[in-house]
């Protein structure tokens, strides 16, 4: 068991201060650089670039999830029985489609000829947007990618948060509204407090899957059209690193990564190493 | 009822994608085309689902699938279940280390570990095979599997296995009787879940597979789309529920045991 999970991290620690390309792949050694990959990675304006691009991508991913993933969830607590139960279909019906059959439905509903969306807003008002091409700039391309990327993570965030609030007393909450507090007030005192473990937790891991996020961009907006403008650090790397097979250096950029998730995510590694400890 | 108006309204939005999938499938071709859409076809077809099924390595990429999938469950479970109770009962040297592992693991990037592992398939000549898959698939279904089943050994009490020892039974005799139908439930909420994570796996197919005849069903499936303007979007969306399906059926069997699993051990969605 350690050694099926420890040999691929060892392997790529070690492969980060190494030069490993196709010549040294067919050699099956490589060769000793010491930090060189780290110090051109640094140096490359695309990874800054990258680097900035995936962190407001990440911020507005991980923000529009929580956001409404917690407006479903008390709107699970709130409606009749029959609604939860439809709602609750729907959002494990969601759950559950497999990503890459999503992209292939969002590319369908995007599609500039004939797209429901194009012909959904322009019937709405909303503007001409009769033959509208989503993919035509990196913002455009990666906007639709967020609505993806939100639409396939709320169910699970929806419905643990929805488990989270069964946990608020009902008694304090009906005293606070006794009491003639605003509704955001018992909201603030009373319902956060019991639901911020689960808020936290569900904000680590977004921000894991997030940062990391490739099939849905790599697919939904083309391998054919995968630009600099349109990296996100798991398109860069697969980049970097596969498609041009320096093995070494996509390694560096994993290892970076790796670091970079792992501060931003750090009350999820607390809390998971505390569970491990506990029992 | 105010609230219900907005709940249904939620409803719709989240499952529409869900719904236009399917009404597309089985739409005729003309109705897909057309400018103004229709809701509901009047003149249901099945000729996408024909048509899917009868494109090229479909069958083949689907037994791939399968083989991939189920030689990962396999092997998964049964791993993981000894090391999760040896985590969740005792206590062992390196057993700090062990967590550390399993859950930096689960924090890589998928992205992070194609490089390693390919390069280490490479050498041993699992490019391009299946085998170099399932051993792929197992680094990544093993530590969450391992998490997950850690959760329903926990949530045991102790005295019941310690009744057993009790009452005359051997450690195995109390591991059999006691604790084995106890997590019977776990058992197959993880296995569910692994089989879910591997058939929906695209990246790590992606790198290791080339050969059309030796791909998985996800990789079929995101090479549907050719680069020409006519997509069959009616065979697409019948091929996309054709896939959908085993996963959806299997997911509404175990949702609720996979909710706890995934807070208890907070593993990979």
């Amino acid at each position: 068991m350690g050694a099926i999970l420890g040999y691929p991290i060892y392997n790529l620690v070690r492969l980060s201060f190494q030069q490993y390309g196709l010549f040294e792949l067919l050699q099956h050694h490589g060769i000793p650089v010491g930090l060189h990959n780290y110090g051109s990675i640094l140096r490359d304006s695309v990874f800054w670039h990258t680097l900035l691009r995936t962190v407001v991508f990440t911020a507005a991913n991980v923000g529009l999830t929580i956001g409404l993933g917690t407006l479903l969830a008390l709107l699970l607590v709130r409606v009749s029985t029959w609604v939860r139960l439809l709602l609750a279909a729907g959002l494990v019906l969601v759950w559950a489609t497999p990503p890459v059959v999503a992209v292939q439905i969002w590319n369908w509903m995007t599609n500039s000829q004939n797209g429901v969306l194009n012909y959904v807003l322009t019937q709405l008002h909303v503007g001409d947007y009769f033959q509208h091409n989503w993919y035509e700039t990196p913002f455009s391309q990666l906007a639709v990618v967020t609505t993806l990327v939100v639409w396939g993570a709320l169910p699970f965030v929806a419905i643990t948060l929805y488990a989270a609030l069964s946990q608020v007393p009902r008694e304090l909450l009906e005293a606070a509204s006794i009491d003639g507090a605003p509704a955001w007030r018992a909201f603030k005192d009373v319902t956060v407090p019991v639901i911020k473990p689960a808020l936290l937790i569900l904000t680590s891991l977004s921000i894991l899957w997030d940062f990391g996020v490739f099939t849905q961009p790599y697919l939904l907006i083309g391998p054919g059209h995968i630009v600099p403008d349109n990296y996100l650090m798991g398109i860069y790397l697969f980049q970097e690193g596969y498609v041009r097979t320096e093995f070494g250096r996509g390694a560096a950029i994993s290892i970076l990564m790796l670091l970079i998730v792992a501060a931003m995510s750090a009350v999820y590694v607390r809390r998971m190493l505390k569970v491990g400890e506990e029992t | 009822m105010g609230w219900d108006v907005v709940g249904v309204a939620a409803f719709a939005l989240m499952a529409f994608p869900v719904f236009w999938m399917v009404s597309t499938a089985f739409k005729p071709t003309d109705e897909i085309h057309s400018i103004d859409p229709t809701w509901f076809s009047s003149h249901p077809t099945m000729q996408h689902f024909r048509d899917a099924m009868d494109r090229p390595y479909f069958w083949t990429d689907v037994k791939n699938s399968l083989i991939v999938v189920l030689a990962t469950v396999v092997i998964a479970i049964a791993l993981s279940f000894v090391a999760a109770v040896a985590l969740a009962k005792y206590r062992f040297t390196g057993r700090g280390l062990f967590v550390v592992l399993i859950i930096g693991i689960q924090m890589l990037p998928p992205a992070g570990l194609i490089i390693p592992l390919y390069v280490v398939l490479a050498r041993y000549h699992q490019v391009n095979a299946l085998t170099g898959v399932i051993v792929t698939y197992l680094t990544f279904s093993l530590p969450f599997c391992v998490w997950m089943l850690r959760g329903f050994i926990v949530g045991i009490p102790k005295d019941l296995e310690e009744a057993a020892m009790v009452d005359g039974s051997t450690r195995l005799g109390a591991f059999v009787k006691i604790l084995l139908p106890l997590v019977a439930p776990g058992l197959v909420a993880t296995s569910v879940f692994a089989f879910i994570t591997s058939w929906n796996e695209y990246i790590f197919a992606r790198t290791l597979l080339n050969d059309q005849s030796h791909q998985t069903i996800t990789l079929w499936l995101s090479y549907f789309l050719g680069t020409g303007r006519a997509t069959d979007w009616g065979a697409l969306m019948a091929a996309s529920a054709l896939i959908a399906v085993p996963v959806v059926v299997f997911f509404l069997l175990v949702q609720r045991r996979i909710a706890f699993g995934l807070t208890a051990g907070a593993v990979r969605g």
